[in-house]
């Protein structure tokens, strides 16, 4: 060791605020992405469990998602069946046809005789050999009535014609429906914030676990100068990582629960005779959600960091 | 000029116990001296008060013209950057390197990468410890990390290095060194407050020497008294 005077000969040129601050974001970065990696099973025990909490509503917000695109297509069939008496005629039948076309607040009307109507029954049932076995054809003529709006006075006009064996007009279903899928919408978001509370805790406890144990650390760095913000920003950057990690962990086990229901619910699907395809996130979307699990990680060490250095300030007397 | 004025300082903690009891001394700029006293004398809360890891219940603590009582929030920590400290236990950061270590007075200055490279190893060089750059603490001896901790201390040119019990832990040669280094330091305008209760040190070293007792100012004593 060399007892000679300091001889300082670097002279640190000014800098400007804006380059002090990108630099020791840089550093915080860096830092907070080493100490998660140098942690690897605390790190992906963290991200799975804050992954789960966030797909959970996630997935349940896309399965009403899809609920609301397949009682769209219901609500844009309003048709009204009529089936009429089996006793009535086909030449009968056309002749009421024409005469609802006729009515302002009909805007079209299809005439389904009961042959027709039966060769449907047989290849969508699969029952063609039983129903073979029949002597003559049960099914009515069945006028399907197209109204040009919402016609609740339609319905009471064709109860009341005497040709009328049945009037079908799914509307209350509807409202039902209706009503579960706005319920269900709730109830996503109420699971959101519950579960995006959850994660914000496991972050922050995992925050505070890790000042805990720099507790040293960050006193030393406090006597030597350090900011608050200086002081935060690896913890803060930490929860963000942690954050963002978890968001891509809980798309991917969304992705894999979507690719494994996707075959089955088409198969279900098509034997309705519908083309139903499960739909998921889109990129805007996908993206919205990774940037929400960030900033919920980010927010979660931000509480925990700011009320462990609210503790550390000198006392003030 | 004086870089630190102790003005009737009191210090009082809860529970009324009387850490500091109208403390009053100057340190000019380029001046070293030692502190001294019994265990509970009052060395560390005078050290805290220069820290402000403390304040006082009464008087002014004034650091390079300002009173320190002033200094609140986020200057606390721009305040710390002007006094570098040297602690009995080091206080090193486990999972940084050396030179990382002695880098960090630096980059909270918002220093230039290179320019902190640079001025680290230059630092590091100076107290023969350019070989272990790359080391932990843990690798290093009692001396080694004394001197880590040391050059982190002086490495952004502090105006003040406060140095409590720098040497406790050192066999007497490396302390004489260490000791040879911080008188070093006012030449080049950084004064030195050491706090020791190492008296044949102490005289060995001929420098002011303040002396607390109880919280008091017992005396202070000046180079030449000592020699006497």
């Amino acid at each position: 060791m060399s007892a000679q005077p300091p001889t300082n000969t670097v002279a640190a040129a000014p800098r400007t605020g804006v380059g002090i601050w990108l630099d020791q974001h840089l550093y915080s970065v860096v830092a907070s992405l080493g100490r998660a990696l140098r942690r690897p099973w605390a790190t992906l025990l963290t991200i799975g469990v804050m992954a789960v909490a966030l797909a959970l509503p996630l997935g349940l917000a896309l399965a009403l998602g899809n609920l609301q695109h397949f009682a769209g297509s219901v609500e844009q069939s309003r048709e009204i069946d009529l089936f009429l008496k089996p006793d009535i005629e086909v030449a009968r039948a056309q002749v009421i046809a024409a005469e609802l076309r006729s009515r302002a607040d009909v805007a079209a009307v299809v005439v389904r005789t009961p042959e027709e109507g039966l060769a449907e029954f047989r290849a969508r049932s699969g029952l063609g050999d039983a129903l073979g076995a029949l002597e003559e054809n049960p099914l009515p003529s069945l006028l399907i009535v197209t109204p040009r709006e919402d016609a609740p006075t339609l319905v009471d006009a064709l109860q009341r014609l005497p040709e009328t064996g049945l009037v079908q007009h799914d509307e209350a279903w509807r409202a039902r429906l209706q009503g579960w899928l706005g319920f269900g919408q709730r109830l996503a978001w109420v699971l959101a914030v519950l579960f995006g509370l959850g994660a914000l805790l496991v972050v922050g406890n995992t925050v505070r676990l890790d000042i805990q144990s720099r507790r040293e650390e960050i006193g030393v760095l406090q006597l030597l100068g350090a900011t608050d913000g200086f002081i935060r920003r690896p913890f803060i950057y930490l929860g963000a990582w942690y954050g963002l990690a978890a968001g891509l962990l809980a798309l991917g086990l969304l992705l894999g629960s979507a690719h494994a229901l996707r075959e089955p619910l088409q198969a279900l699907a098509s034997s309705y005779g519908s083309s139903f395809m499960l739909g998921g996130l889109d990129a805007a979307r996908g993206a919205g959600f990774l940037f929400a699990s960030t900033v919920v990680g980010w927010l979660g060490a931000w509480l925990v960091t700011g009320h462990f250095l609210r503790q550390t300030r000198p006392t003030e007397t | 000029m004086s870089v630190l004025r102790f003005e009737n300082v009191s210090k009082q903690y809860p529970g009324g116990h009387e850490a500091l009891a109208d403390v009053s001394f100057e340190v000019e700029q380029g001046e070293m001296l030692f502190v001294t006293g019994h265990s509970g004398a009052g060395k560390s809360t005078l050290l805290k008060l220069i820290h402000l890891s403390e304040r006082p219940s009464r008087g002014a603590v004034v650091f390079a013209g300002r009173n320190l009582l002033k200094v609140r929030g986020g200057k606390v920590p721009l305040h710390r950057r002007d006094v570098g400290a040297v602690y009995q236990d080091h206080r090193l950061l486990a999972e940084r390197s050396v030179a990382e270590n002695v880098a960090l007075p630096l980059i909270l200055r918002g220093d230039r990468r290179a320019d902190i490279g640079k001025r680290v190893r230059e630092v590091l060089a100076r107290l023969g410890l350019g070989h272990r750059e790359q080391a932990l603490p843990s690798q290093l001896s009692a001396g080694e990390q004394q001197r880590v901790g040391i050059a982190r201390a002086i490495v952004s040119e502090p105006k003040l290095l406060v140095a409590d019990e720098p040497t406790g832990n050192l066999d007497p040669t490396l302390a004489a060194e260490i000791m040879s280094l911080f008188a070093s330091m006012p030449e080049r305008g950084t004064s030195v407050l050491v706090v020791s209760h190492d008296l044949p040190l102490i005289k060995r070293m001929k420098k002011r020497v303040l002396i607390l007792d109880h919280g008091r100012l017992m005396d202070d004593i000046s180079p030449a008294d000592l020699a006497e």
